[in-house]
C-alpha cells in the first residue's frame, strides 16, 4: 500500500480540512479532497453551501480560516507572492459571470494574459488569441466585439478562452452553464470535455446543472453541511443514503418518469 | 549523416538525401519565446519527416508555433506535405485539435486607421446627436412636469425629500467654506488696488456686486455639478446596469416621474438656497478681510452695503440658479439614464456629466450678462 501510495502521481488539487467562518456563520468545517491529473470534476452543492467561496480559496482570492489548499505541489497560502504568481500562472479560472474586462475587445481581452506572462512576438500572440476563441468555439468575427455586444454563451465561451490563455494546466469554473439555454450549455459541456480529453487539462468546476453531471463529468464532489457528503462517480454518488442527494438526482428522475408516462 | 547545429528542441538530420526534424524536449507555452526564435529561418526538403518519439510534452500553443513554422518550411498549411512518425496518441491529438482549428483560426482584422478629418465629423455629429438628446431629455422633463401638475398625487414627496436632503442640506458646509474664501480673496484682490487710491470703502461695493451677482452663482453651480449633478449620473447609472431602471418601467411605472423629476425638482429648488448660502458666506468672507486690512468696521461695512448693494444684483443671481440647476439636472439624469451597458460606461458618462455641467453653466451665464446688459438691470 504505502509503495503503490509513492509512486502515485501527486494530486494537481490537495485540499486540506478547510474551515471557513463568517462571523458566527460556519460554511466549511474541514473539507478535503484530491483530484488527480486529467480529470473533470464537478462540484455540487445547495445553494449557501459555499461552492463559490471555496473556489475563491483554492485560487488564492480568500483566505480559509484554516486548513490547506495545494495546487500543483503549491501551497497556495503559504507561497510567497513570486511562488504564488508563478502558479497562477499554471491555472486558469472563469468567473461566474465572465468577469471579462469591459473596455476590450474580445480578442484583446484573451491576449491580456499572453501580453502580460510571455515575450511572444505580437504576430504569434494574434494567432495564438485566433487559435483561444477557436478553441473555446468563437466564430472569428466575434474577436472584434466588446463583451457587451455578445450574447451570454459567447461571453462565457470568451471567459473560457482567456481562461485557457497561457494553455493552463488546471481550470476553475464557477457555474459554466447557468443562464444558458440547454443547447447552448450542452455545447458548452462537449467544449470543456474536450479541452479535458485533447488538451489533458484538469477541470473542477461548480455546478448545477444536473445535464452536465450526468454526461461528462468524471467525478462528483457533494458539499453538504461545511463537509464532503460524497465524492466518487455519479452512480456512486446517487447510491449515496443522504436526503438532498436523493431529491436532488430524482428531480431528473421524476421528469424522466413524467415525459415517458405521456408519451 | 547531416546534422543542422542542434537546438534543445529539435534538430534537422539528412541521412540519404532524406531529411528528417526530430523533436525534443519540452515544447509549452513558457518557452515557446526562445522555440519560436530558433525555428525562424528554419528551411526544410520537401517529404521531410516530422519525428515525434523524443518529444516529452507539447500543448496546443507550442503545436501552432511548429505548425506555422513547417507552414514557412515548406511543409503546406496544416504540415500535410511533410510525413509525421513517432508521436505519441497524446501528443498527437493535441498536434490534431490545434491542426483543426488552423484553417478556422484567421488572426483577427485590425481596425482601419481613421483620417483625421474624417474623425473630427464624427465627433462633430456626435456633440450634436448628443445636443438634441439632451433637448429631447428637456422636452420629456416638461412634458412630466405637465402630468404632474394635471396628477399632483403622481408627486413623490419621499424621494424628493431624500434628493433636498442629499443636494440641497448636505452640500451646505461646502458651499459656505467655499464661497467665504472666495469673498476672502476678491476683497484682498480688490483691496490692493483701492488702497493706493484711498478708495478702500469701495472695495463694498465691488465685493457686494460681483459676489452676489456673478461669483456665487457661478461657484456654487460648479460645485454643485461636481457633487449632484456626478450623483445623479453614477446612480441612474447603475441602475441602468442592475436593469433596476427595467424593472420600474415593467411595474407599470414612470422612470421620468420616479427618478427624474424629483431630482430635477430638488436640484432647482437647492440651488437658489445655496446661492444665497453663497451670497451670505461671501459677504461675511469680504467683512472678514475688509476690518484689518482696509480699516472697515463690520459696522462701516455693512452700512455701506446697504447703499452701494441695489437688491437687483442680488435676484439677478438667485434667478439664475434654478436656470443653471435644470441644466445640470438634465444633462445629470440623461447621462445616466442613457448610459451603455458595461461597467466602464458609468464613469465614462460621469466624467462627462461634470464637463458638460460645467461648460453649460458658464454658457448660460454669458448669456444671462448680455441678456441682463440689453435689458438694463
Amino acid at each position: 500500500m504505502v509503495t503503490a501510495a509513492a509512486a502515485a502521481p501527486a494530486p494537481v488539487i490537495d485540499v486540506q480540512g478547510i474551515v471557513t467562518r463568517f462571523g458566527a456563520t460556519t460554511v466549511h468545517d474541514g473539507v478535503s479532497f484530491r483530484v488527480g491529473r486529467g480529470t473533470l470534476v464537478g462540484l455540487i452543492g445547495s445553494s449557501g453551501t459555499g461552492k463559490s467561496v471555496l473556489l475563491r480559496e483554492m485560487i488564492g482570492l480568500h483566505r480559509p480560516t484554516a486548513g490547506r489548499v495545494t495546487l500543483l505541489g503549491t501551497d497556495i497560502w503559504q507561497a510567497s507572492a513570486a511562488e504564488l504568481d508563478a502558479v497562477r500562472r499554471r491555472f486558469g479560472m472563469m468567473f461566474q459571470d465572465g468577469a471579462l474586462f469591459s473596455s476590450l475587445t474580445v480578442a484583446q481581452n484573451v491576449a491580456v494574459p499572453l501580453r502580460e506572462h510571455t515575450r511572444l512576438a505580437p504576430a504569434t500572440v494574434d494567432a495564438l488569441v485566433a487559435l483561444r476563441l477557436a478553441q473555446a468555439g468563437l466564430p472569428a468575427e466575434a474577436a472584434a466585439r466588446r463583451p457587451s455586444e455578445l450574447s451570454g454563451g459567447m461571453r462565457k465561451r470568451a471567459a473560457i478562452a482567456r481562461a485557457i490563455a497561457l494553455e493552463p494546466e488546471l481550470l476553475f469554473l464557477d457555474e459554466p452553464t447557468s443562464g444558458l439555454d440547454p443547447i447552448t450549455a450542452r455545447g458548452f459541456d462537449r467544449l470543456v470535455r474536450a479541452l479535458v480529453d485533447d488538451l489533458g487539462i484538469t477541470v473542477l468546476m461548480a455546478t448545477h446543472d444536473l445535464d452536465t453531471l450526468l454526461t461528462v463529468v468524471d467525478r462528483v464532489i457533494v458539499l453538504s453541511r461545511g463537509r464532503v457528503l460524497a465524492d466518487g462517480s455519479v452512480r456512486e454518488v446517487t447510491a449515496v443514503d443522504d436526503e438532498w442527494v436523493r431529491r436532488y438526482f430524482s428531480v431528473r428522475t421524476m421528469t424522466q418518469g413524467d415525459l415517458g408516462d405521456g408519451s | 549523416m547531416q546534422e543542422t547545429p542542434a537546438s534543445p528542441w529539435f534538430h534537422v538530420q539528412t541521412q540519404a538525401g532524406a531529411a528528417t526534424l526530430r523533436l525534443a524536449g519540452d515544447w509549452r507555452l513558457a518557452q515557446l519565446a526562445e522555440i519560436e526564435t530558433a525555428l525562424s529561418g528554419l528551411a526544410l526538403p520537401p517529404g521531410t519527416t516530422v519525428d515525434g518519439s523524443a518529444l516529452t510534452r507539447i500543448d496546443s500553443a507550442a503545436a501552432q508555433v511548429l505548425l506555422r513554422a513547417l507552414q514557412q518550411a515548406g511543409c503546406g498549411l496544416l504540415g500535410e506535405a511533410c510525413a509525421w512518425a513517432g508521436f505519441d496518441a497524446a501528443h498527437a491529438r493535441i498536434v490534431d485539435q490545434v491542426r483543426r482549428h488552423v484553417a478556422a483560426s484567421a488572426p483577427p482584422p485590425r481596425p482601419p486607421p481613421r483620417p483625421a478629418l474624417a474623425q473630427l465629423g464624427r465627433q462633430a455629429l456626435a456633440l450634436g446627436s448628443l445636443l438634441l438628446g439632451h433637448l429631447n431629455f428637456l422636452g420629456a422633463t416638461a412634458a412630466a412636469c405637465g402630468e404632474l401638475l394635471l396628477r399632483p398625487r403622481q408627486l413623490r414627496p419621499r424621494e424628493l425629500t431624500v434628493q433636498l436632503e442629499q443636494t440641497g442640506l448636505n452640500a451646505i458646509p461646502v458651499v459656505s467654506l467655499v464661497t467665504l474664501l472666495i469673498g476672502v480673496v476678491i476683497t484682498y484682490l480688490l483691496g490692493l488696488q483701492a488702497e493706493k487710491y484711498g478708495a478702500n470703502i469701495f472695495v463694498v461695493d465691488g465685493v457686494g456686486i460681483g459676489a452676489t451677482r456673478e461669483f456665487a452663482p457661478i461657484i456654487v453651480a460648479i460645485i454643485v455639478a461636481g457633487r449632484s449633478g456626478a450623483a445623479f449620473t453614477a446612480q441612474l447609472g447603475s441602475m441602468r446596469l442592475t436593469e433596476e431602471i427595467d424593472a420600474i418601467r415593467t411595474l407599470g411605472l414612470s422612470a421620468m416621474q420616479v427618478l427624474v423629476l424629483p431630482r430635477v425638482l430638488a436640484l432647482m429648488l437647492t440651488l437658489p438656497l445655496l446661492v444665497f448660502v453663497g451670497d451670505v458666506a461671501s459677504l461675511v468672507g469680504a467683512m472678514l478681510v475688509a476690518g484689518p486690512m482696509l480699516g472697515i468696521t463690520p459696522a462701516a461695512f455693512l452700512a455701506r452695503l446697504r447703499e452701494a448693494l441695489d437688491i437687483s444684483h442680488v435676484l439677478v443671481g438667485l434667478a439664475k440658479a434654478p436656470v443653471f440647476a435644470l441644466a445640470i439636472a438634465v444633462i445629470g439624469t440623461r447621462m445616466g439614464m442613457t448610459v451603455g451597458r458595461d461597467t466602464g460606461a458609468v464613469g465614462a458618462a460621469t466624467t462627462s456629466t461634470v464637463v458638460q455641467s460645467i461648460v453649460a453653466v458658464i454658457l448660460l451665464d454669458a448669456g444671462f450678462a448680455l441678456l441682463m446688459q440689453a435689458l438694463e438691470w
